[in-house]
């Protein structure tokens, strides 16, 4: 079993950092192994197996991102500042960063553990409870770069941040990027997320941790796409922690990778404060998405809502397993947890699981799922208005899709999963 | 123009329509008027190509074609146009990319080329002039929201951007008050010429106070049992359907 760790677990070798940060990755390792790679009969690993993850060989990764690629990648008509990484290393080369406003700090993890440990130390591993959680566990071994994005008190980005994951290279990658995200009292931030993988034929594995921390009265709007190369492996575990008053508004796109898994665990740790995830996913042939949602309510007076609508195909197939947990302390929480899914094939599949453990008696809590076909009412109007029956089919799923895709933050954004869905579809079976 | 001979169609197990003839030519506006569950609905549905309906029996030729053979939008894009009784709503379709879709698939069916952007934007405004519309209508989603007099000039806006040579207006007075349905009707009048032929399906002699037919036809028991000039429509407000169908009945 170790062996199969080895890669994901880093270098053993003591750094010439900080002793503190050797002793966190060698207990991170210790927990790994003593976790072990999962088998199919956990129930946390009923509909996928996750082995392969661990059986096929990683290259180093060494492979860079040429100039004239990133291009193609960009979003067009996107303002942001840009932060790369390839592989999971950060790519200055291709990063972009505008004058930073004051008590804002944009870097490189890896650069601020060897430059300013001080400055991370507080932040890493601080929301992430890995003790039962492999992945993450993993994360934090091995782990050696990712961003760093630290706003002061009342401290506010101008133009939002892009987060750019390319992964890239003929033999498999593995990268571990761990990011830290900290908004002080009253900051601001938009923070676009995405994840593109260069190569289709190469099966990629990106296991991902994020630690996003919400000062009193902050907001974070955080859009993430994920599009890796459809033989890839995505994983990414989010740890969200919101102080009083604070807004986290996130929009989880899902389009690529064989597997792609995402957690995400939120926190509230004072009252006021909302929460607002929401989610678009398409899964086709030998597709699996996977969402896991943990939204705890410890607090009273906070508002949650999570929305994942789904479009499955061919044989494509996805989880959703969401649960709020409400305290008994928690009065006056407002939360509301919906999955719906619109099938366009017989034998795709989705397993929903909305949960609600609810142990106050003043609140408003609502969950449901729903599991469609495409409207044949719906379907007759438009093609009764000489719309062929296909593009037809297309422009439902995308008027589905819009009451997410409208949360993102800018037309370009938009346009681009607009665009992105839309052939996607074109490109899918019907069945 | 249109051809419908001896027409038959179920609905599950139940015979709707019984051999249904009627003829149309170029330009000529033909009102279907009948009681309740006569089959004016399922005739328009038939015609229009909707699921659910067996044709049994009959023929149906439109501009030249089997019209029976073709799929919904090839009827659409040969020139035949549903305004609906209950126009659907889809939600996150957007207005203007659901019209521009609409009007290149029947330009490009047509051999013509597709328009650009300027162009369209152009026909549209024009378009919505005739129907007293607000262009905020172009943001919003297809009918979703609308109130029914919105629904339904909505529907006769849209015949006006897609000029169909057969329109059939499926009880579009329903639902409409008084001001509607002056609006609506105006705007269908706007639409009448000598190459648009128009099949007007109500249950009221008021709608063709304001769309004046060249014929009317009594459908009964899925057959037509009566036609003639727009003085039937007259005589059937003032006497209602007894007198016909009595007729019919001991014929």
């Amino acid at each position: 079993m170790s062996e199969d760790l080895a890669t994901w677990l880093g270098d053993m070798t003591p750094s010439d950092g900080p002793a503190w940060l050797d002793a966190w990755r060698a207990s991170a390792r210790e927990r790994a192994r003593a976790l072990g790679v999962p088998g199919s009969k956990q129930e946390a690993w009923r509909y996928t197996n996750p082995r392969r993850l661990f059986e096929q060989p990683y290259g180093d990764g060494a492979a860079r991102l040429a100039t004239e690629a990133l291009a193609p990648l960009l979003i067009p008509g996107l303002e942001a500042d840009r932060v790369v990484l390839v592989n999971g290393r950060y790519a200055p080369e291709h990063s972009r960063l505008g004058a930073l406003p004051e008590g804002v700090r944009i870097g490189s993890l890896a650069r601020l553990l060897a430059e300013d440990p001080a400055a991370v130390r507080p932040h890493l591993g601080a929301l992430a409870d890995d003790a039962t959680a492999l992945f993450p566990a993993l994360n934090a071994a091995g782990g050696a770069d990712g961003l760093v994005l630290l706003l002061a008190p009342g401290a506010r980005l101008e133009r939002p941040l892009e987060l750019l994951h390319v992964t890239t290279g003929e033999t498999p990658t593995l990268a571990q990027p761990r990011h830290l995200i900290v908004l002080g009292e009253d900051a601001e931030a938009r923070l676009i997320e995405r994840y593109v993988g260069l190569d289709t034929a190469t099966a990629h594995c990106t296991n991902g941790v994020l630690e996003i921390s919400l000062g009193a009265g902050a907001r974070l709007e955080h859009e993430r796409l994920q599009r890796e190369a459809p033989e890839s492996f995505h994983l990414s575990t989010l740890y969200l922690c919101q102080q009083a008053r604070s807004h986290y508004q996130g929009v989880n796109i899902g389009l690529g990778g064989r597997w792609a898994r995402t957690d995400i665990k939120a926190r509230f740790a004072a009252p006021a404060a909302e929460c607002v995830l929401h989610g678009l996913y398409l899964s086709g042939d030998g597709q699996l998405i996977d969402y896991h949602l943990d939204v705890d309510h410890g607090v009273p007076d906070c508002n949650s809502v999570e929305l994942f609508k789904g479009i499955l195909y061919g044989q494509g197939r996805a989880v959703f397993d969401g649960r709020v947990f409400v305290a008994q302390d928690a009065q006056r929480t407002d939360a509301a947890m919906t999955n719906r899914n619109l099938m366009l094939s017989e034998r795709a599949e989705v397993d929903s699981k909305p949960q609600l453990e609810i142990n106050a008696d003043d609140v408003k809590c609502s969950h449901g799922t729903t599991v469609g076909q495409i409207d044949p009412q719906m379907l007759f109007y438009l093609r009764a208005r000489g719309i062929p029956e296909a593009t037809a089919r297309r422009m439902l799923c995308l008027g589905f899709a819009e009451e997410i895709i409208a949360r993102l933050g800018d037309e370009a954004l938009r346009a681009q999963v607009a665009t992105l869905v839309g052939d996607r579809l074109e490109a899918a079976p019907l069945d | 123009m249109l051809s419908v001979s001896g027409l038959r169609a179920n609905v599950g197990d139940k015979e709707i329509l019984r051999g249904l003839d009627l003829r149309i030519g170029p330009g000529e506006v033909h009102a279907i008027m009948g009681p309740n569950g006569s089959g004016k609905s399922t005739l328009a549905h038939v015609l229009s190509g909707r699921d659910g309906y067996a044709v049994t029996g009959g023929t149906a030729t439109f501009a030249g074609q089997d019209l029976l053979a073709l799929a919904p939008e090839e009827r659409a894009q040969l020139g035949l146009f549903l305004a609906f009784q209950y126009p659907v709503e889809l939600p996150g379709v957007n207005n203007t990319y659901f019209l521009k879709s609409a009007l290149n698939s029947i330009r490009k069916a047509r051999g013509e080329d597709e328009l650009d952007a300027v162009s369209f934007m152009r026909l549209i405004r024009d378009k919505l002039k005739i129907l007293h519309l607000d262009d905020s209508l172009l943001k919003r989603a297809v009918n979703a929201g609308f109130s029914g007099g919105e629904k339904k000039r909505n529907e006769i806006f849209q015949m006006a951007l897609l000029e169909p040579k057969l329109a059939i207006l499926d009880e579009t007075d329903s639902g409409l008050d008084i001001d509607a349905l002056r609006v609506v009707s105006e705007g269908v009048n706007a639409l009448r010429s000598p190459e648009r032929s128009m099949i007007v399906v109500t249950h009221y002699q008021r709608l063709l106070d304001y769309i004046e037919p060249d014929f009317v036809h009594v459908l009964y028991k899925g057959r037509i049992i009566r036609s003639g000039g727009k003085e039937l429509a007259l005589e059937l407000e003032q006497h209602g359907y007894g007198w016909i169908t009595d007729e019919d009945a001991a014929a």
